[in-house]
């Protein structure tokens, strides 16, 4: 319990740093990084991750039209309810997770063991400013960015496939989808995707800064670690927004409209 | 440990680190560390051999965190490092700078990227005249600079990991180098080309003092070297 505390609290002071230390990204070592880190989550990775997104939001679509019969106005609430909010943001973060999580965990934690973080500190760079900050700010930008895509093709698939399955036309569809959305998903959804790439980050780059021990053994567990606690953080975060928006939020500024 | 002066040993075992105002690197083990005193003056190249693993690695920890443990005491450039506050510290590293046996190379970087690393973030105003230094001074250490620059480390050879890292700590100009086993792990070829090193300090950093790190005893003096205590 009291490791449990112990790793939440230095989570919580990285991300503090990081928030403070924003201003290196202006610097020119760091946005390289960034821009790696952008390169590799964000960009590298995204076929990959829009089409198994894409895949298991029509999936769900065609999954829910069958069971419940739907007509297409409820096809389009379950698409705007189901893969707009929340499974967009989850399939992304949960990829994100598995490609990068892992990246970042063993990266660093094998930059700790060969004595690369202790050189950083020789060279009077803060190995938080030059691997932890590019990393945060880079797979938060790109997970949300993966989310949006996976929602765009998600949806689009969706309206495809509901299109040829409940016999209307992409138009009407299409109509009931923006008459059903509201800017305020597009807000919701954002803001928890990057709330998602900062908690994956934090707790990926916590254990590769932190990993159990000094031998070679210690970077996969780092990396199991690293996993682990980021998909119960992400699965806890989500739960939080969904019952912040599905009840009342931001002081009742926000309400579920379903 | 050596000493080229037996008077000046004599002087320093009598008044302990005295005179640390004119020490570039003044180190005094705790009592029953089994390990001699150091005095290093201002300017110059210089060699302390004898030291095995464990004196030189609380030594280097001491330099590099300038923090020694109790019942050390620490001078660097002048300054008794005990009882500094944490600015006068970090203003203190500033003007030091270490050179690990291996370099102390980040792998995942090509040289050139290795090199301008601390630049970029302490001065990152003078990158953009760093690509003709750089090429300057690895043509003058013996490298190819075309060849080098875009090589990770896992490709390099110890000569070219030791040179690399050298390079990246004489762009800042420091006034204090102190360089892990310079020659360890280095070919006969490389040795001569290591032994230029100094000389290229000097030249970047007139006044400027280097320490030699050596784990045996300390070879015999080339011209312009001196040993310490």
């Amino acid at each position: 319990m009291i490791g449990v505390y112990r790793e939440f609290e230095g989570c919580m002071r990285l991300a503090g740093h990081v928030l403070r230390r924003l201003r290196v990204l202006a610097l020119p070592p760091v946005a390289e990084a960034l821009t790696r880190q952008i390169y590799f989550t964000g960009a590298s990775a995204t076929a990959g991750i829009v089409l198994r997104g894409a895949f298991i939001g029509t999936l769900i679509i065609a999954y829910v039209i069958d069971v419940l019969e739907a007509d297409s106005a409820l096809a389009m609430k379950i698409l705007i309810w189901v893969v707009l909010r929340e499974v967009g943001p989850l399939i992304a973060a949960v990829l994100v997770i598995q490609r990068s999580g892992t990246a970042v965990a063993t990266e660093i934690a094998l930059m700790h063991i060969s004595g690369e973080v202790a050189s950083l500190r020789q060279m009077r760079v803060d190995p938080r400013d030059y691997l932890v900050v590019p990393r945060v700010v880079g797979i938060a930008l790109s997970t949300a960015a993966l989310t949006f895509y996976v929602q765009v093709i998600a949806v689009g698939g969706g309206m495809l496939l509901s299109a040829v399955t409940i016999n209307a036309s992409i138009g009407e569809l299409a109509s009931d989808f923006f008459q059903l959305a509201s800017p305020l998903d597009f807000v919701y959804s954002t803001i928890k995707s990057l709330l998602f790439g900062v908690a994956i980050a934090v707790v990926c780059c916590y254990h590769g800064l932190h990993p159990p021990g000094v031998s070679i053994n210690a970077v996969p567990k780092a990396a199991i670690n690293a996993v682990t606690q980021s998909t119960l953080l992400v699965m806890l975060l989500n739960v939080v927004f969904a019952y912040l928006v599905f009840g009342q939020a931001f002081f009742g500024l926000v309400t579920a409209k379903l | 440990m050596s000493d080229a002066d037996p008077v000046a040993r004599a002087d320093a075992a009598a008044s302990s680190l005295a005179g640390a105002a004119r020490l570039a690197f003044g180190y005094e083990p705790a009592e029953g560390g089994g390990q001699d005193r150091i005095r290093i003056p201002m300017g110059g190249n210089h060699r302390v051999g004898g030291l095995n693993d464990i004196q030189k690695a609380r030594l280097i920890g001491a330099f590099l965190e300038l923090k020694p443990e109790r019942g050390e005491r620490l001078v660097l450039l002048g300054v008794e490092v005990d009882g500094l506050g944490a600015a006068e510290r970090a203003a203190l590293r500033a003007r030091i700078a270490f050179l690990p046996a291996a370099g102390g190379l980040i792998s995942s970087l090509n040289a050139w990227e290795n090199i301008v690393l601390p630049l970029g973030f302490h001065n990152p105003k003078r990158l953009p005249g760093t690509a003709a230094q750089v090429h300057d001074l690895l043509g003058r250490l013996g490298a190819d600079p075309g060849n080098l620059l875009a090589k990770l480390p896992e490709r390099m050879s110890r000569f070219e990991m030791k040179l690399t890292g050298y390079v990246r700590i004489l762009l800042e100009n420091p006034e204090l180098v102190l360089i892990e086993d310079l020659f360890g792990g280095l070919g006969a070829g490389e040795r001569v080309d290591a032994a230029g090193f100094p000389a290229a300090y000097q030249t970047r950093c007139p006044g400027g003092t280097m320490v030699q790190l050596e784990s045996g005893p300390v070879p015999s003096t080339s011209e312009g070297e001196q040993h310490a205590s």
